[in-house]
């Protein structure tokens, strides 16, 4: 019965006014999830999952926050959240997308959705992968790409949204340790990240250990590093939005992430990230599944898997196009 | 109305992308020319990355070039023989242009390497046409018909592996001919040009080949080098758009059309005037973003994705 109840409000959701509908499927749900771990309803292949949040070494004020909850002997505050829109799918007409990220506070302590007990961090980030900046240098008169700096593991997407500015939401330590806003997003130099002559994947093959006068100094890494998220920015890949993460009541929250047009198609994480008095209570990630589809699908993998038969079609089209205007134009004029 | 193209992975403006086919279309079809030197320019100025518009670029110059290959074929203004010889020279160049491609854009250089490329042969060639046309102009007015020298011996003539090309009336060394199409296949391969504005004054000037025949050849060879630098983008670089190549094709087959109309009520020296003036506007605003310095100096590019 409750599959099919779930699956019903699921599809309400996204069509009605899903906030109300929410807290009812995400209270449900995690009453099913207590009362029978592991048996989870199989509604929809990749579900959310609750992540067991570790305390940080450097947050020292947690024992006596502990100390404070058992004086105020409540039931301790869990988040959990869903997405508006778990496929996203890449047609000939997509134009960018919006994702409401919607969750709801278990054992919430707040009486409205002005109480502010607690902050709500978003994260959605896109797949990690390989980015080289390159900077221009005035040679001879010509700009010319000149040096370069290897990130690995860089997001191909990263949105974050939050109830208030980051700082006033968590300590530093904390931020860095989740990797939360654009100061911390991971961006791992890549070990040979260095040199006038940008390095070709031979050369990092032949150099398996770098020679540590090729590094690049650590000021010009920063650049490098900021020059990453600035264009980022630029092209709406890395965005940040304070308070843009809105309580809806006591215990509901919702935030509006825009996937825009030239975001890299692969598969995004959503974290969801819960504070009270700077300290991490809960955290629930989802995962948003983004491909191809239709003819935009059949398009882009014949190209990659059949390149040769992908080649010849074109230039065939081609010739079929060229003709068939010439003959079409010279039948119109005589 | 926007369409997600496939390769170029990027969100653009359906009727933009046919209003600036059947502009270029226009043009090429006014001044009888490929029209590739326009586009590639025009398709990375509106954000499509260099090496898509190059790839895609040499399949759009396939439909534009065979009809009028086609016509030619009918009035029996081809040289096959020299054509093929210039094709094999053609392929050669494009399969090194594709490679050396693939390895620019790992290093980061492409985008540089296409603008200079591109400065360097439309500044010479556009020069060459303009004080060419002002000659004419200026020799038309005076009453003076200016003849061309030709049947002079040259160091061409000195070359070995000699060969007969009944059709053009020639027997010269097949040396010139290859090095020529393999000059202009490489080009096409990195410019995303079908060279037809090297071909010609080439064949005319240095091969001394009849005029009745040089722009049937080049456009014979044009069509089988741009078939298979497309192939070989589409294999070695994965950057030919099909989607993209199609709707340049339509607005360009229209353009064209009513650019050869237009055209016929312009005289010789002036169109090649106007052309030659184009030619500059388009190296000079190149050579501007080579020189002017940039507002942002990083860029990025993504590995493996």
């Amino acid at each position: 019965m409750r599959p099919f109840i779930n699956m019903l409000i699921l599809k309400r959701c996204l069509t009605l006014g899903f906030m109300a509908c929410a807290v009812a499927s995400l209270s449900a749900t995690t009453s099913d999830a207590q009362q029978r771990p592991g048996k989870r309803t199989p509604v929809e292949a990749p579900r959310g999952r609750a992540v067991p949040v570790a305390p940080l070494s450097s947050s020292a004020s947690s024992s006596t926050a502990k100390a404070e909850d058992a004086k105020s002997s409540a039931l301790p505050e869990s988040v959990e959240a869903d997405v508006s829109t778990r496929n996203v799918a890449v047609t000939s007409s997509f134009t960018g997308t919006e994702i409401v990220v919607f969750g709801s506070i278990h054992n919430s302590r707040q009486t409205s959705a002005e109480s502010g007990v607690y902050d709500v961090v978003v994260v959605v980030e896109g797949i990690p992968g390989k980015v080289t900046a390159r900077k221009k240098d005035r040679v001879g008169g010509i700009w010319l790409n000149t040096r370069s700096a290897t990130f690995e593991e860089v997001p191909s997407y990263y949105a974050i949204a939050s109830t208030r500015p980051l700082d006033e939401i968590a300590s530093e330590a904390t931020l860095i340790g989740y990797e939360l806003g654009f100061d911390h997003v991971r961006m791992t130099p890549a070990a040979l990240s260095n040199v006038t002559k940008p390095a070709t994947a031979k050369d990092a093959k032949d150099k398996a250990a770098p020679q540590p006068e090729q590094r690049l100094p650590a000021a010009e890494l920063r650049d490098f590093r900021n020059s990453v998220i600035r264009l980022k920015k630029k092209d709406g890949l890395y965005v940040q939005e304070d308070y843009s993460v809105a309580f809806i009541g006591k215990s509901l929250f919702r935030a509006a992430v825009a996937l825009p047009a030239n975001v890299p198609v692969g598969p995004f994480e959503t974290r969801v990230y819960l504070f009270r008095q700077e300290r991490l209570l809960s955290q629930y990630n989802v995962r948003i599944k983004m491909e191809r589809e239709g003819l935009e699908r059949l398009t882009h993998s014949f190209a990659h898997e059949k390149p040769l038969a992908y080649g010849l079609l074109t230039v065939l089209l081609a010739m079929l196009a060229g003709l068939a205007a010439s003959t079409i134009f010279s039948k119109s004029s005589h | 109305m926007n369409i997600y193209l496939p390769i170029a992975e990027m969100s653009v403006n359906i009727f933009l992308l046919v209003g600036m086919g059947a502009a270029v279309g226009f043009l090429s079809g006014l001044f009888g020319v490929g029209g590739g030197f326009l586009m590639t320019p025009l398709l990375i100025f509106s954000g499509i990355p260099t090496a898509v518009a190059v790839g895609t670029e040499a399949a759009q110059i396939v439909a534009s070039s065979v009809s009028g290959a086609l016509a030619q074929w009918k009035r029996r203004n081809i040289d096959i023989k020299l054509g093929v010889v210039l094709l094999v020279g053609g392929v050669a160049g494009s399969v090194v242009g594709v490679e050396l491609v693939k390895v620019l854009r790992r290093t980061g250089q492409f985008d540089v390497f296409v603008s200079l490329i591109y400065v360097a042969l439309l500044g010479s060639v556009g020069t060459l046409m303009m004080i060419e046309s002002l000659n004419t102009i200026r020799n038309v007015k005076a009453g003076r018909i200016s003849g061309r020298r030709s049947g002079q011996h040259s160091w061409i003539h000195g070359l070995p592996f000699k060969m007969r090309f009944t059709r053009s009336r020639l027997y010269i060394s097949a040396i010139p001919p290859l090095l020529l199409g393999a000059f202009v296949g490489l080009l096409a391969a990195i410019m995303g040009v079908g060279g037809g504005f090297i071909m010609v004054p080439a064949m005319i000037y240095l091969l001394k080949v009849p005029t009745n025949v040089v722009v049937g050849t080049s456009l014979f060879q044009i069509v089988f080098v741009t078939a298979a630098t497309t192939i070989l983008h589409a294999t070695t670089n994965f950057t030919v758009d099909v989607v993209l190549a199609l709707l340049l094709m339509i607005g360009g087959v229209i353009g064209a059309q009513l650019g050869a109309v237009a055209g016929e009520k312009l005289r010789g020296e002036q169109l090649r005037f106007l052309l030659a003036a184009m030619v500059l506007g388009v190296c000079i605003r190149i050579a501007w973003t080579l020189i002017s310095t940039p507002k942002e100096l990083f860029s990025l590019a993504a590995i493996g994705h």
